[in-house]
Order: C-alpha cells, then sequence, then structure tokens
C-alpha cells in the first residue's frame, strides 16, 4: 500500500529541493557578477557575467595547492585507514577472537571522542615528531577520526559475506589469511570502496587539526584555506563565493557518482536490516 | 616455501588478535594516550609562550644566566652592606646570611652536574652574550637542594625586610633594601615546579565565561539536533514512497553534508551578511528582523544563525538515516493495522515510532555528540561572538590553547568537554542498550 505520488508530493519535493539548495544556486549566481552588483542589489540574475571573480579568487591565495593538499592529505588517510581498519574489522566479524564487543566498543568510543580533547598533546606529538607543515602531521592526528568510522563500516559490510564460502575455501585448504585475500576481500570490494569515499570526505571536511598543526599558507587544506578568504579590510564576496564554487565542485561530482554508494555506507551501520 | 609457510601457520585466534593488533594499537596512540596526557597537562601551569613553563615539570630548575648575572651584583651589594652595618647589632645576622648563601652558591659552582654549565653560563654572562640555548641556561638541580636553597632565601628576605622597616637611617635603609632586592632576583632565578593541582579547576569552574560558553553549546545541541530530528522525520515521512526523481533528492541531501562546514559557514556568513546578504534581506522584508544586520551583530541572531545553518547541512542526513530505517519497517504491519481500523496518526504512534526508535536513537546520538563538540561553525561564521554570545566550549578552549597559548588552562577546557561527551555517551547507551553491538559479534 505504497503511497502514490500525487501533485501536492511534488510540489512538496520541489520547495524542499529548492531550499536545501538555495546557497548553492545563490553563492553560484553571486560569483558571476561584477563587483560593484554584489554590493548594491539583490537582483537574482546578473545582465552582465564575468569570471573576473573566479581569477581573483585563484590570483590572491593558492587555491589549486589547497585542493592538491586536500587531495594528497585524505588520499593517504584513505589508504592507511582502510588497510588496517580492513583486518580488524575481518577479525572482529569472521574470527573466532575474544572480547569483540570490547574491540568494536573501543572503536566506538574512539570515535565519539572531541577533537578538542587531544587537540594539545596531539600538536605537542606532531611538533616533536617535526612533522608540522606536512602531509603526515595532519594524517596521523586524522586516525583519531578515520580508523573507527572505516571498522564500524567494514564490520557492517563484511558481516552480509555469507559463511559458505569461507567455509568451503577452508574445506580446500586455504589459510584464513588467504581467505581474507582472495574470497573475502573481492566479495567486499564495494562495501571497502564505500567505505573509503566515506572516509576521504571526513578527512576532506576536517577543521580543528589542518587549522592548528598545518599552519604555514602552503601546506593548508581546503577548509582553512577558504576561511581564510575573509580575513582582509573588506570581505571580497565575488572571490569567497568563486572560490567556494571551484572548491564544492569536486565533492558535487564525487556525490553525483557516488550517491547511491554513499547512502548504502551512511545508513549500514545505524539500521539494522 | 609451502613448508616454511605451513611451519609458522598461526591459529585462527591468533591470526584474529594479530589482525587487529595495528587498529587498537594506533587508537590508543591517538586518542587515547593524548585525552590522558590532557588530564595531566591540566594540572600544570603551562603556557608555550614562556620559556620557564613551557614544559610540565615536576622538579626544580635554575635559570642560570639570570643567576650568575645577579649573584654578581649581589656579591657588591652584600659586602657594602657589611661594611655599612659594621658594628651594629645588625652585622653578625648579616654575615650569617651572607655565609650560608655562599655556602649554597659554592654547592653550586661545585655541583657535578650544573658546575660546568654554570661556568660557561657565567663565562657568557661576563662577557654580555646573551644565552639563546635553552639547554644550556636552564640547569636541571636537586629537588630538596632547591628547596633548601629557598628556604634560605626567603628566610633572608625577611630578616632584611624586618631591618629595613625599623632602620632610621635613610642611607643604612637603602642599602638593605638593594641588597635584599638582589636577594629577591636569586630566589627568582629558581624555577619552581609548574605542578599546580587543582588550581587550573578552580578557576574555570568559577568562571562565567566557562558557564556561559557551556550554556552556548547546550542551547545549540538541543535546539538544533530537536529541529534536525523533527524536519528529518517529516522529510522521510513524506518522501518515503515510490516516485520519480529520487537521484535528484538524495543529490540534493547529500551535497550539503558532503561540503566541509568551514566552506558552508563561508557561504552562510554571505547569505547573513548585513549588507548584501540575501537571507538577512530577505528576512528584513518578511518581517522577521526589525534590521538586517541583526543576524550577525546580536547574540540571539547570531546564536539563531547558526542554528539555522546547522539544521540546514545535518538535517538532510538525519531524514536519511530516518528513511532507511522507514524501509525496514514491514508493509505487513501496516496493512495488518488498517485492517483492525487504526487510523494515519495511530498507526504513526503504534507502529512507525516503535519500529524506528532504534534507529532515532543511534542517529540522535550521532548528531547530539557531533553538535556538542561545534567548532568549525561557530569559529568561521561568529568566531564565538559578538560578545562571546555564541562561543562553545571547544572555540573557547582553542582560543585558550592556540590564541593564548596556554596548554595548562586550555586543559582544562578539553578535560570538560571529554567528560561532558563520556557522560551523553554513558546515557544514550543506557537508552539504547546492547542493540548497537549485538548484530556484530
Amino acid at each position: 500500500m505504497r503511497k502514490k505520488a500525487g501533485l501536492p508530493f511534488y510540489i512538496f519535493l520541489s520547495i524542499f529541493i529548492f531550499v536545501t539548495m538555495f546557497p548553492f544556486i545563490w553563492v553560484f549566481l553571486t560569483s558571476l557578477k561584477p563587483p560593484s552588483e554584489i554590493f548594491s542589489s539583490f537582483a537574482w540574475f546578473t545582465t552582465e557575467p564575468s569570471l573576473n571573480s573566479y581569477i581573483n579568487a585563484i590570483q590572491t591565495r593558492p587555491l589549486f595547492l589547497y585542493m592538491w593538499n586536500s587531495i594528497a592529505v585524505s588520499g593517504l588517510t584513505t589508504i592507511l585507514a582502510i588497510s588496517v581498519a580492513s583486518l580488524a574489522a575481518y577479525a572482529v566479524t569472521r574470527l573466532p577472537i575474544k572480547f569483540k564487543g570490547t574491540i568494536l566498543g573501543i572503536v566506538l568510543a574512539a570515535a565519539m571522542f572531541p577533537q578538542i580533547a587531544i587537540i594539545s598533546p596531539i600538536f605537542n606529538l606532531i611538533q616533536g615528531l617535526g612533522l608540522r607543515n606536512s602531509y603526515m602531521g595532519l594524517v596521523i592526528p586524522y586516525i583519531t577520526i578515520s580508523l573507527p568510522l572505516a571498522i564500524w563500516i567494514l564490520a557492517t559490510f563484511f558481516k552480509k559475506i555469507p559463511y559458505e564460502l569461507e567455509e568451503s575455501a577452508k574445506l580446500d585448504g586455504a589459510t584464513p589469511f588467504q581467505t581474507f585475500r582472495k574470497i573475502i576481500f573481492p566479495l567486499a570490494a564495494p562495501g571497502v570502496f564505500t567505505t573509503a569515499i566515506l572516509v576521504f570526505i571526513a578527512a576532506w571536511n576536517e577543521f580543528l587539526f589542518a587549522l592548528t598543526i598545518n599552519s604555514d599558507d602552503s601546506w593548508r587544506t581546503i577548509p582553512v584555506g577558504l576561511s581564510l578568504y575573509q580575513s582582509q579590510f573588506t570581505i571580497p564576496w565575488g572571490d569567497i563565493t568563486a572560490a567556494t564554487v571551484i572548491v564544492t565542485i569536486p565533492i558535487v561530482i564525487i556525490v553525483l557518482i557516488f550517491q547511491r554508494r554513499i547512502v548504502a555506507g551512511l545508513t549500514s551501520g545505524s539500521v539494522k536490516e | 616455501m609451502g613448508d616454511k609457510k605451513k611451519k609458522f601457520q598461526l591459529s585462527e585466534s591468533q591470526l584474529g588478535y594479530l589482525m587487529v593488533l595495528p587498529a587498537l594499537i594506533l587508537i590508543f596512540a591517538v586518542t587515547l594516550w593524548p585525552v590522558a596526557q590532557s588530564f595531566y597537562n591540566s594540572m600544570f601551569d603551562y603556557r608555550l609562550n614562556d620559556p620557564t613553563r613551557n614544559q610540565t615539570t615536576l622538579s626544580y630548575q635554575i635559570d642560570l644566566e639570570r643567576y650568575a648575572d645577579n649573584y654578581f651584583f649581589y656579591e657588591r651589594d652584600m659586602e657594602q652592606l657589611i661594611s655599612e652595618t659594621e658594628g651594629t647589632e645588625m652585622e653578625d645576622t648579616v654575615v650569617s646570611i651572607q655565609n650560608e648563601i655562599s655556602d649554597y652558591h659554592q654547592m653550586i659552582v661545585e655541583s657535578d652536574n650544573i658546575g660546568d654549565q654554570f661556568a660557561i653560563v657565567d663565562e657568557m654572562v661576563i662577557n654580555f652574550e646573551p644565552v639563546n640555548d635553552n639547554d644550556l641556561k636552564y640547569g636541571q638541580i636537586d629537588n630538596s637542594f632547591s628547596e633548601d636553597y629557598i628556604d634560605v632565601l626567603e628566610s633572608a628576605d625577611e630578616q632584611l625586610g624586618t631591618f629595613f622597616e625599623q632602620e632610621d637611617d635613610e642611607d643604612l635603609a637603602q642599602t638593605i633594601a638593594d641588597a635584599n632586592a638582589q636577594i629577591g632576583q636569586l630566589d627568582r632565578s629558581m624555577i619552581r615546579p609548574n605542578f599546580i593541582g587543582l588550581q587550573n579547576y578552580g578557576k574555570y569552574l568559577t568562571e562565567a565565561r566557562t558557564w556561559s560558553a557551556m550554556w552556548n553549546t547546550v542551547f545549540f545541541t538541543v535546539i538544533s539536533v530537536f529541529f534536525e530530528l523533527i524536519i528529518g522525520l517529516a522529510v522521510a515521512l513524506v518522501i518515503n514512497r515510490a516516485f520519480i526523481g529520487r537521484g535528484a533528492v538524495r543529490a540534493a541531501v547529500l551535497i550539503p553534508w558532503a561540503i566541509p562546514t568551514a566552506v558552508s559557514a563561508m557561504m552562510w556568513s554571505y547569505l547573513y551578511d548585513g549588507q548584501s546578504g540575501i537571507v538577512a534581506h530577505y528576512f528584513e522584508q518578511l518581517g522577521l528582523i526589525s534590521d538586517s544586520s541583526v543576524l550577525l551583530s546580536t547574540g540571539s541572531g547570531a546564536m539563531f544563525s547558526i542554528i539555522l545553518a546547522d539544521v540546514w547541512k545535518t538535517m538532510p542526513y538525519m531524514a536519511l538515516l530516518l528513511l532507511a530505517g522507514l524501509q525496514t519497517i514491514s508493509e505487513s504491519l501496516y496493512e495488518a493495522a488498517e485492517v483492525d481500523g487504526a487510523g494515519k496518526v495511530q498507526r504513526f504512534f503504534y507502529i512507525t515510532l516503535p519500529m524506528l526508535k532504534s534507529a532515532i536513537l543511534v542517529a540522535l546520538l550521532f548528531r547530539t555528540l557531533d553538535a556538542f563538540r561545534v567548532f568549525d561553525l561557530i569559529y568561521v561564521l561568529t568566531g564565538g561572538g559578538p560578545a562571546n554570545s555564541t562561543e562553545s566550549i571547544s572555540v573557547y578552549a582553542y582560543q585558550v590553547l592556540f590564541a593564548q597559548q596556554n596548554f595548562g588552562e586550555g586543559s582544562v577546557l578539553s578535560v570538560i568537554m571529554f567528560v561532558s561527551v563520556a557522560l551523553i555517551s554513558i546515557l544514550f547507551i543506557k537508552l539504547i542498550g546492547s542493540d548497537l553491538f549485538e548484530d556484530k559479534k
């Protein structure tokens, strides 16, 4: 008796989509306006669109360097988290070990740790290792965010793989590690990939560690770099909106391509099936 | 190769522990250990920008540069005092003070661990060279020796203080004061351990700014999570049906969630701007606010702005989680209820809500913890202002830790944050029960 979608439903849907997308639409429209128009009128569409703001945004600050830094840091974080977490998640879900509940409890607790509670010792640690203003300087603290997230989601995916396959592999004489590498991993690949996307996005969005540890402009990541466009005498909204559009595009592309996977990953940990 | 492999074959459970180990070590190193460290640091007067206090230490140190420099002047002023007090009743006391201090000084000069170090620094001071190397400048000295020396210096200071007050001759009084000032300088070159116990807690737990930050955090968390849940649930209920354009809805829901909070905070700070912000402009036109500048320049306006931006960003995520929960509820339950004559409202309260309970609680747990540690949104959008009216605990802790460089006091706020989050988690996990782990075992 699934409800059928009628006209009022589609009107509601359009309003909902419009409201959630409105900030993006408005920011995009602003980025095309000449500066004088931004400060003087609230007209939706400009009569003389220009790309000046985009050129300014790229020239005043090293926007593409920020993006490259973000890609490097998030990529390294994802590789590290997935390789460590897939082993742990496999052992917790499919191998006969004790304290499974305790281990998952520690993982969940770590995911809930407020970053501000660990920032100063982490800062000292990174400073002591001489890793401030480097990629590893962020990858190490990002373990706190990425590893618990990855273990939690991967455990859900590994759990869904039928045990029969594993047992027949065992009968054929495969070692547990071979079973993991040849049977489980290929079957779990979609889940691993989904987890990787979520970890990548989480690392991409991190702000506090990036703000404090990589304080040199040439090592900044996107969130921190973009937030610094405003620290000038007049706020250059044209540049800011243009920069926002540029940095949002990669995320929008990822979301559009992988939306089904992302939804599956996000809901897997919280809903029992 | 095959044989070798067999020889080292681990049992399944041994392999399992081995596979979990790297993850546990990493989690321990980057979360549990730092939290313990924050607790420890919070009990010290620990400031990065003060070279005498930029480490947590339980032992005494001596600032050799300052000590060597002052000892020279101390000797000069003390000689002067002795010659002037000759024949008076003060003489004996003054000489014995001088002897005692010089005994301790001799022990420093001859000491095995800092004697040589002192000689080098002394030489540099005589040549007016600054001592920039901190390892050279600060000497480690034995705790009991330091305490004894400090006792001697302080009792000398007290003694000379009384003499000074009783002395009628102005010139002599001045000489006493000079010598005494040098003794005070020697005392100050001894660096005490910066362990101060719970003093930092005393300061922050009684301070109004801490409590107002706590209130802001709680207010923000409760209000925004409440609206996210209500609106998210409503949206989930409405879109839980077959319709054309699911992809568009999914994208519209995911994009606000996926972009960095700092970026969305920048976008909203433009939309709220008093001069060119469209949201501020429309709100003024609609009569919701008296003036478009109200949103970011008044305390309540700024709090409202932050909550709206947060609800916009995370409500879709909430809707998504609840929608997934709704889709697991079997249709047959609703059909049976309809046959029994249950209305829409009854079906919602007797089927939907109970079936959704665990999904709602889990979503609430994650959202509450996330909202409680809010940092990026407030830091970028309002910076905690105007006049700290939107400052959360995280923002306040960041200010103390990194703007004031006070790692001791800032750690108190870190610990407060940690304890609050632990309490919230325990509360929720009690409510959820062991459900969360059951299906993963």
